[in-house]
């Protein structure tokens, strides 16, 4: 069961095929507060959000090449809401010169016994991190803004520490796949936060 | 209070009923007339120009108090900056030359009743509807509020206190503020942005490596697998040449990324009969453990006892 790549065959299923365009940055802590100023001012009005969810990364390993990950997220502030669980494809390598990073994205919401049950489907947990700050919304555009804790002790989600000293920022939006112009709105928003963040397109694979 | 001491608070003219009206210089007819007929354009416009004020105010009152869910800031500034240039207007109007100085202008109220008088209700929109008494003092006042005419009067006692030469630096120093800030404005952007790049230098707000580490993290866990497994390497009787080493360590860059230090510590699990090295998280237990058994079988249960302990 191997991942293909999303520009060969996107998963369907009977709904629409949704992407996620994603430009991703970071601010340090000391600049956090007038981040989250600009953001309450450019972003739609509403109460601010804060959230802390735990993640958990599961691979199931194919036979060959590219094991196949799925993300299981819970709220670590809201212990009934139900889990999230989510697949990523890999970027699209379209044009250049699209500005945003798009991949091909399912999320599906799930029981508390998801990580029961992907344990049993043969997933093993690869890692897993806890995300802790704001989020912000914009029409269709959302902003993360988070820190990640890194969980010492598996499973035990109170033993953390920081992986680092800054909150990573997430610009984000889910959309058929297609649509340029979301990239567009995407890059101006990001203009408006610089000098603070500088929000860019980071290839994962690209590690350094 | 009585209704004469009234009068003498708001009227800059003697108390009483009797009003003297200000009289205008000996003039000719002519002129008088041309006055007259200055005075009446004058007021026309004047009555205009308030008019268009007191809509717009209405409307911005209207707007606070309805929709104020949906008013955005840019359009509150829309509307004071519409109020301010009227009110600019309205200034400009009574400066101009041919405006003839109203202050020389008395009004005189000829017959007060306290009846309800019909046309007058009609043309203030219900708002006077009848012309008497109490009505006449507010709205023919001619002198400020006592309070204010005090207050008016400590300012300009002050200013008469620190003399010309100090007022005249003061109002240097406000005028050359005043220049700078609308010469930094009105500057075009690149200049301004450039002078905040170096004056940022020092104050970085975020961090590239920063950046990459994180996005690293979320992407596929880089720094986020478990420490346990470093920590839980035993000095192993298994020997690290192993021929199922070979296929793990070119198992998907994904997988190397993953383990710090790059053991192959999760790629037991790839192949069932190649034995991990590091006994791996307790969370996976059952189904490692059973595939150690297997394999160690043969060295023996005291061997392996040892070696679940370890985990």
């Amino acid at each position: 069961m191997e991942a293909p790549p999303v520009t060969v065959m996107p998963v369907t299923g009977g709904a629409i095929n949704m992407m996620e365009y994603l430009l991703q940055g970071s601010v340090l802590d000391q600049a956090l507060e007038s981040l989250l100023h600009r953001l309450r001012g450019l972003c739609d009005n509403m109460e601010p959000e804060t959230f802390a969810d735990h993640e958990m990364v599961h691979l199931l390993k194919g036979q060959q090449g590219q094991p196949f990950l799925l993300r299981a997220r819970h709220s670590l502030s809201s212990p009934t809401d139900p889990w999230h669980l989510r697949y990523l494809g890999q970027p699209e390598v379209g044009d250049k010169s699209r500005h945003a990073l798009v991949r091909n994205c399912v999320d599906v919401a799930t029981s508390q016994s998801l990580p029961d049950f992907l344990n049993e489907m043969g997933f093993r947990m690869d890692h897993e991190f806890v995300a802790k700050g704001h989020i912000f919304r914009k029409g269709s555009m959302k902003v993360v803004v988070s820190k990640l804790w890194r969980v010492l002790v598996p499973g035990n989600t109170e033993n953390t520490e920081p992986l680092s000293l800054s909150y990573l920022v997430e610009l984000s939006v889910l959309a058929p796949a297609g649509q340029d112009n979301v990239s567009e709105d995407m890059r101006s928003f990001a203009e408006q936060l610089k000098p603070l963040v500088h929000l860019e397109k980071i290839d994962p694979k690209k590690h350094t | 209070m009585r209704l004469a001491e009234r009068y003498a608070r708001v009227s800059r003219f003697p108390s009483g009923f009797i009003w003297v009206a200000a009289v205008r210089h000996g003039n000719s007819g002519e002129m008088q007339q041309r006055e007259e007929k200055q005075l009446e354009a004058a007021t026309e416009s004047l009555i205009s120009r308030v008019a268009h004020l007191k809509n717009a105010l209405q409307s911005f009152i209207y707007k606070l108090e309805h929709e104020y869910e949906r008013l955005t800031w840019p359009s509150v500034l829309d509307n004071f900056a519409l109020l301010s240039g009227q009110l600019n207007t309205i200034n400009k109007l009574l400066k101009n030359e041919k405006t003839p100085s109203f202050r020389n202008q008395v009004i005189i109220p000829l017959l007060l009743s306290p009846d309800r008088d019909e046309d007058l209700a009609k043309l203030t929109e219900q708002r006077v509807p009848v012309f008497s008494h109490e009505i006449v003092p507010d709205h023919l006042r001619t002198k400020p509020d006592p309070e204010v005419e005090e207050q008016e009067k400590q300012v300009n006692a002050e200013a008469a206190r620190i003399g010309p030469d100090v007022a005249q630096k003061q109002i240097q120093t406000l005028n050359k503020l005043c220049s700078n800030l609308l010469e930094k404005l009105n500057n075009p952007r690149e200049d301004r942005d450039s002078e905040n790049a170096a004056m940022r230098q020092n104050k970085q707000s975020f961090n590239p490596a920063d950046t990459n580490a994180l996005v690293a993290a979320v992407g596929f866990g880089k720094n986020l697998s478990n420490t346990m497994q470093t920590k839980c390497r035993p000095p192993g009787p298994v020997a690290p040449g192993h021929p199922g080493q070979g296929p793990m360590m070119t198992g998907g860059p994904t997988l190397q990324q993953v383990t710090i230090g790059g053991t192959p510590s999760h790629q037991g699990a790839i192949g069932g009969p190649v034995a991990p090295q590091q006994p791996g998280q307790p969370g996976r237990g059952v189904g490692r453990k059973r595939e150690a058994r297997v394999e160690y079988a043969g060295l023996g249960r005291k061997w392996m006892f040892i070696r679940c302990w370890r985990v």
